[in-house]
């Protein structure tokens, strides 16, 4: 027999280090011959984006379209560090380090622009399409390229840092801030139990994720197919197998993960509320696109079943024992009742 | 040591190749062609896939010898005179590459698919990648891609 069910999963979780643990990014710019600005940053690239949606917040402060910008990354001989590419934090901390380093930069330039066209201050002095110019007196200019041959290559440059804000959690009274900002997010299921095998198939999802700002809507809808992906074989397939230590599930013919077959066309709903302390509000979703979804699968089965599972993965094998036990218990129940009758 | 001839990328070798390497072996450290990727080594993750006659083979699992005679297209083949293939091109516009470890692999797989079968659905689409496996994207952007490119393609054919 085939049993449907719905189930939801929502959660709320911490970016970056937390706990009061140092968490600091930096970031630096400097300007090049032909007049294009190189961003210095120690942010790593693993396929979540961190070259683009950092490189396109670089872009906005400094005006400037993406092709006017070297992004320059993952060589810590050349630039300071950013910390790992780890706790969902390379948007939110390091996107806050380029982004003070970005006005830095501007500030700098505004400040020799200043000497250079001979004006009182640096007030009504703009910062746009790699030239700084007066805005209420536009023959007033000088462009990147100008003082690049002036200055000499890389000579204009300028530092941003960011170092998040947690605080230290009592282990006496369990209060304190451990994590700023959080996200949230929710994950609906629709699934169905072939009572019969124990196989679930997933039929429907729909999935919501606070992102504070989308910085590139694209990269975050990619993130959460694989975070609902990585959280489907988490929850169906995925075991290591471990027999005295000893990791048995060694190979991927052991050890399954979904394919594209086990994969469903996911709704995602990106939910847009800026966060203050964010580079135009955005933050990192890496790792809590994955965490509501085990939970929305497991109400899920439980709605279809009746049964509640608390281990993973819930392997056909595994929801067929529970649901045995579960229908024996009845029997037992039963039989009891009629017993007291 | 053994003698065979093959076609790579419409380009012909004559090599003397060990008896015990594979064909991702011979494509990686004989001709440098490094875009398929050793993935497991035992023909589960479909990084390596390459097209063998027309055929997605993993080339962790052939020999070299038993390419004797055979036309190899590996991702290196797909681009023509400096433009990328139509495949490569909608991989990158609707953002299926994240990692990009199975990228290569990935797009031989829909090649090979749409070679055969010019309007897949979605379904078939996850069908023709299910020997690939991908960590990062969940797949879905992958099929995007698959269908943005049978409309590139149709649009070349135009």
């Amino acid at each position: 027999m085939k049993k449907r069910g719905k189930g939801i999963g929502i959660s709320f979780y911490g970016t970056g280090y937390g706990n009061g643990f140092p968490d600091v990014s930096k970031a630096k710019l400097r300007l090049h011959d032909n007049g294009k600005i190189g961003i210095y940053v120690g942010a790593t690239e693993v396929g979540q984006g961190a070259k683009t949606a950092l490189l396109q917040i670089g872009a906005e402060i400094l005006n400037l379209s993406t092709e006017n910008l070297l992004f320059i990354s993952e060589d810590t001989s050349l630039m300071p560090d950013s910390g790992t590419a780890a706790a969902s934090r390379q948007t939110y901390n390091t996107g806050n380090a380029i982004k003070i380093a970005c006005e830095n930069f501007k500030d700098k330039l505004i400040e020799i622009s200043k000497e250079e066209l001979g004006l009182n201050s640096t007030h009504g002095l703009m910062v746009e399409k790699g030239e700084i110019y007066l805005e209420f007196f536009l023959q007033k200019r000088i462009s990147f390229k100008e003082l690049v041959n002036k200055y000499g290559d890389g000579t204009i440059e300028a530092e941003g840092e960011f170092i998040a804000q947690t605080v230290e959690m009592d282990p006496e009274t369990g209060q304190g801030a451990p994590y700023w900002p959080y996200t949230f997010n929710a994950c609906g299921v629709e699934l169905e139990v072939d009572t019969l095998t124990g196989r679930v198939e997933i039929l429907n999802v729909r999935f919501a994720q606070d992102v504070g700002r989308a910085v590139n809507p694209r990269l975050v809808e990619g993130q959460m197919d694989g975070g609902f992906a990585m959280a489907l074989g988490y929850a169906l397939f995925e075991d290591l197998n471990l027999v005295k230590g000893q990791i048995k599930s060694n190979k991927f013919s052991r050890y399954l993960i979904p394919t594209a077959m086990d994969m469903i066309d996911v709704e995602k709903i990106l939910i847009e509320d800026p966060e203050p302390t964010a580079p135009y509000g955005a933050k990192g979703i890496g790792e809590p696109v994955m965490i509501p979804v085990a939970p929305a699968i497991l109400n899920a089965i439980y709605d279809a079943t009746g049964v509640r599972i608390l281990e993973l993965p819930v392997t056909p094998e595994r929801l067929r024992k529970a649901m045995d036990t579960k229908k024996n218990e009845g029997n037992f129940n039963m039989e009891l009742n009629a017993l007291k009758r | 040591m053994k003698d065979i001839k093959l076609n790579v990328n419409g380009k012909d070798y004559t090599l003397n190749v060990d008896e015990n390497i594979k064909l991702l072996g011979l494509l990686r450290d004989e001709l440098g062609l490094t875009g398929a990727k050793e993935g497991c080594g035992e023909g589960e993750c479909g990084a390596c896939t390459v097209i063998m006659d027309g055929e997605t083979v993993n080339s962790c699992l052939v020999m070299a010898f038993q390419a004797d005679g055979s036309n190899i297209l590996t991702i290196e083949g797909l681009e023509q005179n400096g433009e990328l293939h139509p495949i490569q091109q909608a991989f990158i516009d609707v953002g299926a590459v994240q990692c990009g470890y199975c990228t290569p692999g990935m797009i031989m797989s829909v090649k090979a698919l749409l070679d055969k079968n010019t309007n897949p659905t979605r379904e078939e689409i996850r069908e023709g990648i299910s020997g690939n496996l991908c960590r990062c994207t969940g797949y879905n952007k992958i099929v995007d891609a698959a269908e943005l490119s049978i409309k590139y393609l149709e649009e070349g054919r135009r």
